[in-house]
């Protein structure tokens, strides 16, 4: 018998080892709901703060738009990124995320996106790089089974043969993660063109003139309804770590009004960075 | 005054400044990076303002490495790439995106 360890067997064990990070958890799942661009914001800081203070289990939450929307990151001017004369014609809101990152043109139902909740000690001892490939690396899984050829590109895109698929997020309050992610479904490659303003500085590093070049929206890979593929992504996470539904309770709506009124819903925070 | 860097395989910095009396002054540092805690770009403003706008390169990077609380990440940017931002907002002077 050879003395050494299979390198299978080892490489066997890493994954066992970030498997049971997430199945130590009982999770739970927010389905879709309609919410404005504002209260998805909101929900984010409520749900993890309520997760770090364990008065919430993790929780894996899909997001409903109720309206078109460009979300800011953290860090984003409006002005560099936004040409706040078409979103107005268009009737798309601006709201400003608690995660830094890049802005991202939403349509209702152009779009996937979801959060991940979880104490901080879920990703202990791993780099924010790696526990950015760490929380997408189970829907990488689930889009292979979809026959999509995809894969994870540091720092947060989700990537494929087809073209860039997405990107993911992260914020951390209270002892708890926050990690969100949207995946193109379909793009209005006109309006969000009109609506972002993207630099030339970015561009030059890209290598490409145009950014409608570098996406590949799932319903063009798939070829199959948004409902159907969100459903596949719960149901591939279901399997394999454990997922029961579960509803907003009162309390945390109530908290989430509280900070729309109070932060992500003025301008002191839109215009945080002008 | 304006200017940006995008780290190659990172992310975008953009800086926004006045100079007065021969000082940074009015900085504004944005873009799609990230930091934790969030509370590290305020920091990095404070660190900028007031400095003399004739500092090298790596004399900015140098002030804002040291303004940064310790245990804080950055992520697709650093403080060269945002030195080289604030030295292209001196050099280009005029305000709107960046000239290719």
């Amino acid at each position: 018998m050879n003395q050494h360890t299979p390198i299978t067997q080892v490489v066997t064990e890493v994954d066992e080892r970030r498997e049971q990070r997430w199945k130590q958890y009982a999770w739970r799942l927010l389905p879709q709901t309609l919410f404005d661009p504002q209260t998805q914001v909101a929900l984010d800081e409520t749900l993890t703060l309520a997760v770090g203070r364990g008065d919430r289990q993790p929780t894996l939450r899909f997001w409903g738009w109720s309206s078109r929307a460009v979300v800011l990151g953290r860090f984003q001017s409006v002005r560099n990124e936004v040409n706040a004369d078409v979103a107005a014609e268009e009737g798309i809101a601006l709201v400003r995320r608690i995660s830094g990152g890049g802005a991202m043109f939403i349509e209702p139902e152009g779009a996937i996106t979801w959060s991940i909740h979880a104490p901080e000690a879920m990703v202990k001892g791993m780099t924010f790089p790696e526990s950015y490939a760490f929380f997408d690396a189970w829907v990488i899984d689930a889009l292979r089974e979809l026959g999509v050829d995809a894969w994870y590109a540091p720092l947060n895109d989700i990537t494929s043969t087809g073209g860039k698929i997405g990107g993911a997020a992260q914020a951390r309050r209270g002892g708890a993660v926050l990690h969100h992610t949207t995946m193109a479904y379909q793009m209005n490659m006109e309006l969000m063109g009109r609506v972002l303003r993207t630099s030339k500085e970015k561009l030059i590093d890209k290598g490409v003139k145009s950014a409608d070049k570098r996406v590949g929206p799932l319903r063009q890979q798939t070829d199959l309804d948004r409902d159907v593929i969100i459903h596949h992504l719960i149901g591939h996470f279901r399997a394999r770590f454990g997922l029961a539904e579960d509803t907003f309770s009162e309390e945390e709506l109530r908290d989430a009004q509280k900070r729309v009124d109070d932060r992500f819903g003025t301008t002191d925070w839109l215009y945080f960075l002008p | 005054m304006h200017g940006e860097y995008k780290t190659p395989g990172g992310k975008l910095v953009v800086v926004d400044l006045e100079v007065n009396q021969g000082r940074l002054h009015n900085v504004e540092v944005s873009g799609d990076f990230f930091l934790y805690p969030e509370e590290t770009l305020t920091a990095i403003v404070s660190a900028l303002e007031g400095l003399p706008a004739k500092l090298s390169e790596p004399e900015i990077a140098s002030a804002i490495d040291r303004a940064t609380p310790p245990g804080a990440e950055m992520l697709g940017t650093s403080p060269e790439a945002i030195a080289i931002a604030v030295q292209r907002a001196l050099r280009d002077g005029a305000e709107g995106p960046a000239k290719t």
